[in-house]
Formats: C-alpha cells, sequence, structure tokens
C-alpha cells in the first residue's frame, strides 16, 4: 500500500460522521442522548394529569350523553 | 355508548404521553397543555374519522403537532411575516455562532428547527417506529432519518464536548483531539 493510498485513507475516514465512523448508520443516535431524550420524556409521564383534562373529558361525555 | 366511552378511555391514558410531546415540542408546560387540550377537542371532534384498530397515540400525536404547526404560523404571521413562511422552516432563535454548551436538553431541543426537533422525539422519547413517525409528520421515512441525523449533530455541539468524549461519539481517526494538542504543545514547550 502506498503512502498516498493511506493518506487518503485517513482523509475519508475523518471526514465521515462520528457514528457512520463508528459502524452505525447515518440516523443512528448515540445512547447518551437517545436516553436524554427518553428521560425527559418520561419525567413529564410520570407527573400527575392535572384535573382539568379529567374535567374536560367528563364534560365531552356528558354532552355526548345529553346531559 | 361503549364505542364512544372506549374511546375517551383511551384518550384518558394517553394523556400523559400527549402532555410530554407537546412539552418536548414546545419546551413550555403551560403552552403544551392548551396544545394537549386543543388536541382533545379536535379528537373529540373529529372522532369519527379515526379507524377503529389503527394507533391512536400516532393519530393522537398527528392532531397535536398541527396543531402546533398551526399555533407557530399565527404567532410567526403577528411578528413577521405577511407571505406565511413554511411553519417546517420555522427555527427558534437560531444561533449559528458558537456553541452555547446548553446542558438543559429541553432548551437545547429549542434550538432546533422544528422539523428536526419533532422527528428526534418521536422516533427517540416517544417509541414510535421510523414509520409510524413519517405518517405523522406526513414525510417519507428517508426524510425522518436525515432530518433526525441532523438534530443529532446539532444536540451534540449544543450540549457540549463532555458527552461525546465520555461516549466516543467523536471520530476515532483523523485529527488528533483538542486535549492531545494541548499536552503535546505543553511537552514542546518545556523542553
Amino acid at each position: 500500500m502506498t503512502r498516498s493510498m493511506i493518506m487518503s485513507e485517513k482523509i475519508k475516514l475523518s471526514e465521515r460522521p462520528a457514528d457512520t465512523a463508528l459502524g452505525s448508520a447515518p440516523e443512528h443516535v448515540p445512547e447518551w442522548l437517545s436516553n436524554r431524550l427518553r428521560r425527559m420524556f418520561t419525567d413529564v409521564m410520570d407527573e400527575p394529569v392535572p384535573e382539568e383534562f379529567r374535567a374536560l373529558l367528563r364534560q365531552l361525555e356528558e354532552k355526548e350523553r345529553g346531559f | 355508548m361503549t364505542g364512544q366511552d372506549k374511546f375517551l378511555d383511551q384518550v384518558t391514558a394517553l394523556l400523559p404521553a400527549l402532555r410530554a410531546f407537546g412539552r418536548s415540542l414546545c419546551g413550555d408546560p403551560a403552552r403544551a397543555d392548551d396544545l394537549v387540550q386543543d388536541t382533545v377537542l379536535k379528537a373529540w371532534t373529529n372522532r369519527d374519522q379515526f379507524q377503529s384498530g389503527s394507533n391512536l397515540k400516532a393519530w393522537l400525536f398527528t392532531i397535536l403537532r398541527n396543531c402546533y404547526y398551526s399555533e407557530l404560523r399565527h404567532r410567526k404571521f403577528e411578528i413577521e411575516d405577511p407571505e406565511g413562511v413554511c411553519a417546517a422552516q420555522v427555527a427558534i432563535a437560531p444561533d449559528h455562532d458558537a456553541k452555547l454548551h446548553l446542558r438543559d436538553l429541553s432548551r437545547a431541543l429549542q434550538h432546533l428547527p422544528v422539523d428536526q426537533r419533532e422527528a428526534l422525539i418521536l422516533v427517540c422519547a416517544t417509541g414510535l417506529s421510523y414509520e409510524e413517525a413519517a405518517d405523522v409528520c406526513q414525510v417519507a421515512v428517508g426524510t425522518i432519518k436525515s432530518r433526525i441525523a441532523r438534530a443529532r449533530d446539532r444536540l451534540v455541539e449544543l450540549l457540549g464536548d463532555d458527552a461525546a468524549h465520555i461516549t466516543g461519539t467523536l471520530p476515532m481517526t483523523g485529527a488528533p483531539t483538542e486535549a492531545a494538542d494541548n499536552v503535546s504543545a505543553q511537552r514542546s514547550g518545556a523542553t
């Protein structure tokens, strides 16, 4: 292998996005980031749903039943 | 009546996910809850259009993101946009100058264009598949993937280098790292 071939291979590798250089799909999201996204989401999901929403749904139900 | 009750029961069960999706999208708890209220009302009004047995969560997410886009369009119009720019192009406070070192993911998300933000949230946070996310956003699966890739790159940049160093997401080959540069500079200075 010539020196120029080695150089061009090195350039190609260094130009790749980080994750594809590690052999993943281009849209791959690193674990630390997907974990944080999921945690942000489940933190809100774990909150109790405010009463106003349940009241709204009760209202809709009663309206439909003609109360 | 049973069918309608069931529909309401299912919507009730999905309220936590809807609130979380709304908040991830807009970054503001009160505004998110307003979006969820609008979503519930629209879902109820259009419940005949929902096909029983299909994915109610994806259907509700679609309604919520449409409510959000329509709200964004109104806000944009009120500020400066008489011609009505496509909401997909609306980025909140774009900042191309420098790294913001935003530790807060929720704040960092608000620096992404909305189309990239929703793609990333739908797939990585809500657990929808690429196909379901593509349906919600009414685009091709490939578009969702490229939006996620761009969102990821921007977030890695915004959230700082620490996480990237820890998890090895920096290129393994090519240019040496800045830290290595500093060390070699110090060494050569000492000799």
